[in-house]
C-alpha cells in the first residue's frame, strides 16, 4: 500500500516535470517564432554620433531633396539637446525602424510594414490616412500630408535630385532609409554603408561624418564593429521598440577629441 | 389648392424644429465638402494632436448606442421581455449611433475612398482594424433588427404590404441577432478603450483597465441616451407613447450600475496619483487641475455620475418625471465629457524622445469646419430620431411585438401601468 502511494507520487513528480519542460521549451520556441520582424540577409542600421555632429541640418536638407518632401513636414529633424565641454550637442532624428514598431502593429491595413532587411515601409496606395500610427510612435516620426504638395522643392536640385514619388495628399509618411537608394545600389553590386550610391542621403552628405550606416548581420561592417568598440544607447529604450538608430553620446572626453 | 398647401407650410414646433436642424445639415454639408475638397489642412489636428473632436462624436456616438446590444440581450437573452418596447428604441438609436460614427470617420480619415481597404488587407493585429471589422458587422445586424421597426411605416405598408410583412417577419430571429449583437459589441466597444490602452509610448492611456472603463461607461451611457430620448418624446408629441413604470425600473438599475462606473473610474483616476510617472501624472493634472478640470470634476464627476446616481436611487426623486430625465441626460453627457477627456489629456502631453528633455504640451481647439461638420452629425442623428418618433413609432411602449416562432417562450407577465 505504501509503496504504491509513493509510486503514485513519484510518477505525479514525473509528470509534473516533464509537462514543465515541455511547456519550457515551448515557451522559449514560441517567442522565438512570435518575434515580428522577418530576419533577411541584411540588417540596416545606422549609428549617429552625437559628438561629431554639429547641427548643421545638411541631412534634413539631402533628405528633403532626395525623397521630394513638402517644406512642411521634415522626415529627418534636428534636436539640440544640450552643451557638453563648451560645445552645442545635436540629435538628429530619423525614423529609427524599430525592430517591435508600435506603428506596424497598430495600422489597421497594414500600410506599414517590416521589410526582410529590417527597414519599416510605408505603402503610400494603402495608407486610409486614420493617424493611428502617428499615435502610437513613440518618437513622432512620422508626418501626415494635411496638404498636397503641388509646387516646386525649394531644395531641389541644391541638395539633390528627388529618386522617389511625392505622396499624395491624406496619407502618412515618414523616412524609409532611402530604400530606394539601397535596393538599386545592391543591384549594382554597390555595399550600401560604403559606396555613396547605395547609401542614405543624409549619411552621404554629413560633412563631419557623424552618421555611419551599415549591416548588423555583417560583423565586419562599420556599424557592427562600432557598436562593438563603442558604448551606445537607444531612444526611449524601455518600452521595448528596438530602435535600429543607435546614438554614440557626447561625453567630454570624445567631444574634446573630435 | 393653395389654402391646402398653406395649410401644410403652417410653422408648427415640428416645423421649425425641422427647418432648424435643416440650417444646421446644410451648413455641415457645405464644410464637408470643403474638407473633401481643400483636405484636412482645414481643420485645427496637428501631427501631435492627429484625433480631435470628430473622433470624440466618433466615440460618443457609438458608446451611447450601446444601449441596442445591453438591452437586446437584457430582452431576447435574459429573458425580461416585459422591455422590449425600450429595446425597440435602444435599436433604432444604436443604428443613428452607428451611422453618425460612420460618418463622422469618413470626415476624419485622410483617404476617404480607401475606407474599405480594412476589408481586404487584415491586420489582425491591429485594434483598429478588429474595431472597424466589427462595427461594419454589427451595422449589418442593426440593420436588421431595425427592419420590423422601419416595416411600421404606413406609406411602405399601404403600398408593399408584402415587403412590410417580410421585414416584420425578421423580429423572429431577434434572438439569433441579440447573441451576435453582444458578442460584437462587447468586443469593439472594450476595444476602442485598448485602441489607447495599448499605446505604450503615452503613459497616460498605457493600462488595461481602459478597455473596462469604455465597456462599462457605453452600457451606462447608452442604456440612460435610449430613456431619456423616450421620455423627451413623450414629453413633446403624442406619437410617442411610454410605459413610465418600465422606464423607472430601467433607470433604478442605471442608478447600480453608476455606482460601479463611478468606482471604477475614481479608483481609475486615484491609482494614477499615488507616484509620479513620466507621462502619466502630466496626464493627471491636465484633467484633475489644468484646462479640462472642469470638465473632469463638474461634467463627469459630479454631474455626470454622483448627481445622476442620487436622482435615480432616491425613490422621490427618481418617480418624479423631470428629475429623472434630467438624471438620465446627464449621464449620457457624462459619458461624452469621458470620451473627449480621455482622448485629449493623453494627447496634449508631448512625450520627449530626447534623453533627459522636459514634459512639453500641446494645445488643440476645433476649427470651424470641424464644429460645422460635426454639430451637423449631431444634427443628423437627432432629426432621424424625430422622424422615427413622428413616422415609425419608434417610443410606443403599447406596441406588444408577436412572439417568437424561432423560440418557444413564456407570454410577458403583465405590468401594472
Amino acid at each position: 500500500m505504501n509503496k504504491k502511494n509513493i509510486n503514485r507520487r513519484d510518477f505525479l513528480k514525473l509528470t509534473a516535470v516533464g509537462a514543465a519542460v515541455v511547456a519550457g521549451t515551448r515557451a522559449v520556441t514560441s517567442t522565438k517564432a512570435s518575434s515580428t520582424t522577418p530576419k533577411g540577409e541584411h540588417q540596416w542600421a545606422m549609428v549617429i554620433d552625437q559628438s561629431k555632429c554639429i547641427g548643421c541640418g545638411y541631412c534634413t536638407l539631402a533628405c528633403q531633396a532626395h525623397n521630394d518632401i513638402n517644406p512642411d513636414i521634415q522626415w529627418n529633424t534636428v534636436n539640440e539637446v544640450g552643451m557638453v565641454a563648451n560645445k552645442h550637442v545635436f540629435l538628429p532624428r530619423p525614423c529609427l525602424h524599430c525592430e517591435k514598431a508600435p506603428c506596424v502593429e497598430v495600422c489597421p491595413v497594414q500600410a506599414t510594414y517590416y521589410r526582410d532587411d529590417g527597414i519599416v515601409m510605408m505603402d503610400y496606395e494603402r495608407c486610409i490616412g486614420c493617424r493611428y500610427c502617428e499615435i502610437a510612435c513613440p518618437y513622432q516620426a512620422r508626418s501626415f500630408n494635411w496638404e498636397a504638395f503641388d509646387g516646386r522643392n525649394p531644395v531641389v536640385p541644391k541638395w539633390g535630385q528627388p529618386e522617389v514619388e511625392r505622396r499624395p495628399r491624406g496619407v502618412v509618411e515618414k523616412c524609409t532609409f532611402c530604400y530606394q537608394r539601397i535596393d538599386r545600389g545592391l543591384e549594382l553590386g554597390l555595399q550600401p554603408g560604403i559606396d555613396p550610391d547605395a547609401t542614405p542621403a543624409c549619411v552621404v552628405i554629413c560633412p563631419v561624418g557623424a552618421r555611419i550606416f551599415g549591416d548588423l548581420n555583417d560583423p565586419e561592417s562599420n556599424v557592427s564593429k562600432t557598436l562593438q568598440n563603442n558604448p551606445s544607447y537607444r531612444l526611449r529604450e524601455n518600452l521595448g521598440t528596438g530602435p535600429r538608430v543607435y546614438y554614440l553620446p557626447a561625453v567630454r572626453d570624445t567631444v574634446a577629441e573630435a | 389648392m393653395f389654402k391646402k398647401l398653406y395649410s401644410k407650410l403652417m410653422i408648427t414646433p415640428w416645423t421649425i424644429w425641422l427647418g432648424a436642424m435643416g440650417i444646421i445639415l446644410l451648413s455641415g454639408l457645405v464644410a464637408g465638402i470643403f474638407v473633401f475638397w481643400k483636405g484636412l489642412s482645414l481643420t485645427n489636428l496637428t501631427d501631435l494632436v492627429p484625433w480631435g473632436l470628430w473622433i470624440t462624436i466618433d466615440l460618443s456616438s457609438i458608446a451611447l448606442a450601446a444601449g441596442a446590444f445591453s438591452l437586446c440581450a437584457a430582452v431576447h437573452l435574459m429573458g425580461l421581455k416585459r422591455y422590449e418596447p425600450i429595446a425597440r428604441t435602444a435599436t433604432f438609436v444604436g443604428l443613428i449611433g452607428y451611422t453618425m460614427a460612420m460618418l463622422a470617420l469618413v470626415l476624419d480619415i485622410g483617404r476617404p475612398d480607401r475606407f474599405w481597404k480594412a476589408l481586404v488587407y487584415w491586420n489582425t493585429h491591429s485594434l483598429l482594424w478588429e474595431i472597424t471589422i466589427a462595427i461594419m458587422l454589427y451595422t449589418t445586424v442593426l440593420v436588421f433588427e431595425s427592419m420590423p421597426i422601419f416595416a411600421r411605416f404606413e406609406w411602405l405598408r399601404k403600398h408593399f404590404p408584402k415587403i412590410a410583412a417580410k421585414m416584420e417577419s425578421i423580429h423572429h430571429y431577434a434572438p439569433i441577432l441579440a447573441i451576435i449583437g453582444l458578442g460584437l459589441s462587447s468586443m469593439h466597444q472594450s476595444s476602442l478603450g485598448a485602441a489607447y490602452g495599448i499605446i505604450k509610448g503615452r503613459p497616460f492611456w498605457f493600462k488595461p483597465e481602459m478597455s473596462v472603463l469604455f465597456m462599462l461607461s457605453a452600457i451606462v451611457g447608452g442604456i440612460s441616451l435610449t430613456l431619456f430620448v423616450s421620455m423627451l418624446s413623450s414629453r413633446l408629441t403624442s406619437k410617442a407613447k411610454t410605459n413610465d413604470v418600465l422606464i423607472e425600473r430601467v433607470s433604478r438599475f442605471v442608478g447600480w450600475l453608476l455606482i460601479g462606473y463611478f468606482y471604477f473610474r475614481a479608483w481609475d483616476a486615484l491609482s494614477m496619483s499615488y507616484t509620479y510617472d513620466p507621462g502619466r501624472s502630466e496626464g493627471l493634472k491636465l484633467m484633475t487641475k489644468g484646462p479640462l478640470a472642469f470638465n473632469f470634476w463638474i461634467v463627469e464627476m459630479l454631474l455626470g455620475m454622483i448627481a445622476p446616481m442620487i436622482l435615480l436611487l432616491y425613490t422621490p426623486t427618481r418617480m418624479n418625471r423631470f428629475w429623472r430625465m434630467l438624471a438620465l441626460f446627464l449621464v449620457a453627457a457624462g459619458v461624452v465629457a469621458f470620451r473627449w477627456d480621455i482622448n485629449i489629456s493623453g494627447l496634449l502631453v508631448v512625450m520627449p524622445y530626447v534623453p533627459g528633455q522636459a514634459i512639453a504640451y500641446t494645445s488643440y481647439r476645433p476649427s470651424l469646419v470641424e464644429i460645422l461638420t460635426g454639430s451637423a452629425i449631431i444634427a443628423y442623428g437627432l432629426t432621424a430620431f424625430s422622424l422615427g418618433v413622428k413616422y415609425l413609432r419608434v417610443v410606443d411602449h403599447s406596441l406588444i411585438e408577436a412572439t417568437h416562432e424561432t423560440v418557444t417562450e413564456k407570454d410577458s407577465e403583465a405590468v401594472p401601468a
